[in-house]
């Protein structure tokens, strides 16, 4: 059953279109990650959907009911927000308590809920201590407890990781996920990190200037993105978008190699000559020839090395067509740059977008 | 965020810096010294040239605050200081209190619900304090008059509430602006209506800046002369009246009289600031918080 439904949501701030048209279904005991970059309208939505702004227009159905009209005090969420946004006068104990306070439960409840909440985040040192003497990591930790402390039944998270540093984040997002594991509540994640919402989000929305683009689970996003904006979001590193035309035959033209065979081959032989498209090439995709080439294969030279540990960053240059790829570390092993490389890939695997829409066509 | 903010500065400059300090400070505050020592000086020493820095204390100038000293010495009468003592602090402090609520209450709708021209009504509010008092007595002592507000607790305590508005609204409204609105935003998720969000989160946030205002006005309260001279009765009258009153005399300006009740005026304001001074030190560094 779905909790949250949003239909048709639209804000603005004078001139600014911050959400235009947004539709967003989450279900109930969801990890549902929002993934858009800066100013893409994760925060406007949040603040949406828990109450504190009000939309221009469309529906924010919540358990079944339009909450557009009920007060930002009961609508029984929670949000941590982008900058913790701690109670700054007030102790950990206090902050964490204060939800609970301001809802009437009695003296002792809030106690034995204090106790539990801070030992669950070990918060325990920090009671008597306010937030400005508190670590990054703390302070995401009180803020996470205050909203958790008063068991709402969605929880929205925005953007909770970005302030803290890396080994952190990693630590992080596993405590995320083991949260919501043991507590089976609704999370909206908001995050510009890829990472992120793939490693946590059970399904994942990518939003893009006010609009949700594409709604599906991380493989779903990764292996048929529906265009050429959400195959740019989803994999690192970002994909290879290489201008090419359709010609007889269901070939596509471009700059190096010609190639056929795709799963998109039945519908571009449907197309007019010359057409315009877009092959999405995967940096993982592209492999080195060893051997006789299995199929599509081009020359290319090196133009910058990245070594990552375990794999290197190729990027590469062909014909003019600048692409990047990804190899086992093993197989890297004395490329420079300016070395040229004979490079092949399996088409059938390949995506494919109309130039002009950027539509996935398959 | 500041992290881990502990108490620091002391001695941390070195000691050549700690006696600039001391040297600096020492020049500031060398007329109130001056002042507090001559209260504490016969006639002669008060007088003598080069200045007496050592000289034999005498309390007969505080003596002589309160009871004027009568020939026949058995009739001492009161000199109804104890009266104006009462009235400064009463109308200063009253005024003060009533400004720092009016102008929490103001800056926190300009901040938080502004108007449609919230600028310009700001502006106009500061407008009355540009202009130089002295043109508005005239208009006000003949409306005192009329309104038979001259003379009265009531009538003085309405100006100068009056006068400390602006600045208090536009220095607290200043400190409101400063506070994350996502604080309260969050108070409002956790359950907090208006009242809640204003009084249990709102408030506390600025206690440091309204403390700094408070200082502020209440010194230029304390210190004011020209409305009190006109608008006071003998009833009502304030220290600094009073003090330019003893000016005049035959004998010429008894100096021991008059920084012996600067001395006793000083203390309250003293008091206050020295109370407040923890605050203080924070709302004026509020700034360097992160939001
Ligand atoms: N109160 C406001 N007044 C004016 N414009 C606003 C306001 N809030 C948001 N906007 C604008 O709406 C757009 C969406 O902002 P929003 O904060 O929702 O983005 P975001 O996705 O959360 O970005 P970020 O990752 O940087 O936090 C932006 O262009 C922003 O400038
Ligand atoms: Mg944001």
């Amino acid at each position: 059953m779905s909790i949250l439904k949003i239909t048709g949501l639209q804000k603005s701030f004078g001139a600014i279109t911050a959400i235009d048209g947004l539709d967003l279904t989450v279900e109930e005991g969801e990890f549902f990650a929002l993934l858009g970059p800066s100013a893409s309208g994760k925060t406007t939505s949040l603040r949406c959907i828990a109450g504190i702004e009000k939309p221009d227009a469309g529906q924010i159905e919540f358990e079944g009911s339009d909450v557009v009209p009920t007060p930002i005090q009961g609508r029984g969420m929670a949000m941590v927000f982008q900058a913790f946004a701690l109670y700054p006068h007030l102790t950990t104990e206090q902050n964490l308590a204060y939800p609970l306070r301001e809802r009437g439960i009695e003296q002792t409840e809030v106690v034995r809920r204090v106790a539990e909440i801070a030992e669950q985040l070990r918060l325990g040192h920090t009671l008597a201590r306010k937030p400005d003497t508190l670590s990054g990591g703390e302070q995401q930790r009180v803020a996470i407890g205050r909203a958790l402390i008063g068991r709402p039944k969605l929880l929205l998270l925005d953007e909770p990781l970005t302030n803290l540093d890396a080994k952190l984040r990693h630590d992080t997002r596993a405590e995320f996920k083991r949260l919501h594991r043991e507590l089976g509540m609704t999370i909206l994640y908001a995050t510009p990190d890829e990472l992120e919402a793939l490693s946590m989000g059970q399904r994942i929305a990518i939003l893009e200037q006010g609009r949700i683009r594409q709604v599906g689970t991380p493989d779903q996003l990764y292996d048929a993105p529906e265009s050429d904006l959400v195959a740019r979001r989803v994999g690192s590193p970002v994909i290879n978008l290489i201008r090419g035309t359709a010609k007889a035959n269901a070939t596509i033209n471009l700059p190096f190699a010609d190639i056929s065979g795709g799963n998109w081959a039945r519908t571009i032989a449907g197309f007019d000559v010359n057409t315009e498209v877009l092959l999405g090439l995967r940096p993982s995709q592209l492999k080195l020839v060893e051997g006789t080439p299995g199929g599509p294969n081009f020359k290319a030279t090196v133009e910058l090395l990245e070594p990552l540990g375990d794999v290197t960053i190729l990027d590469i240059n062909a014909a003019g067509v600048e692409m990047q790829m990804v190899l086992p570390e093993a197989k890297a092993v004395g490329f420079k740059v300016g070395d040229s490389l004979e490079i092949e890939f399996d088409p059938t695997t390949s995506l494919l977008f109309a130039a002009d829409t950027g539509t996935a066509i398959s | 965020m500041r992290f881990f903010r502990k108490k620091q500065g002391i001695g941390k400059a070195g000691a050549g810096w700690s006696l600039f300090a001391g040297v600096v400070s020492l020049i500031y505050f060398f007329p109130v010294l001056w002042i507090i020592l001559t209260a504490f000086k016969t006639r002669t020493d008060t007088l003598s040239i080069p200045p007496k820095f050592i000289f034999t204390p005498t309390f007969d100038n505080f003596i002589a605050v309160f009871y004027r000293s009568a020939a026949s010495s058995q009739d001492a009468a009161s000199t109804g200081f104890e009266l104006y003592f009462f009235n400064s602090i009463f109308i200063a402090g009253t005024s003060v209190i009533l400004a720092l609520i009016i102008g929490t209450l103001a800056s926190y709708g300009f901040s938080r619900h502004p108007l449609r021209g919230n600028d310009t009504y700001l502006f106009v509010i500061l407008t009355t304090r540009m202009l130089p008092p002295i043109i508005a007595i005239i208009p006000i002592f003949l409306m005192f008059r009329l309104s038979g507000l001259s003379g009265t607790y009531i009538g003085i305590i309405l100006l100068y509430t009056a006068f400390n508005l602006p600045f208090s609204i536009w220095m607290i409204k200043s400190f409101f602006d400063e506070i994350s609105t996502d604080v309260e935003d969050a108070a409002r998720m956790d359950g907090s209506r208006d009242r809640g969000v204003f009084f249990k989160i709102c408030l506390p946030q600025v206690k440091a800046g309204l403390a700094a205002t408070a200082v502020f006005a209440l010194i230029l309260t304390w210190n004011e002369f020209l409305f009190a001279l006109l608008l006071t009765g003998t009833d009502t009258r304030t220290v600094p009246v009073q003090m330019a009153r003893t000016l005049g005399g035959e004998i010429g300006v008894d100096w021991g009289l008059l920084a012996a009740i600067v001395t006793i005026f000083l203390i309250p304001v003293f008091a206050v600031t020295y109370m407040l001074q923890n605050h203080l030190l924070r709302g004026v560094t509020f700034g360097t918080v992160k939001k």
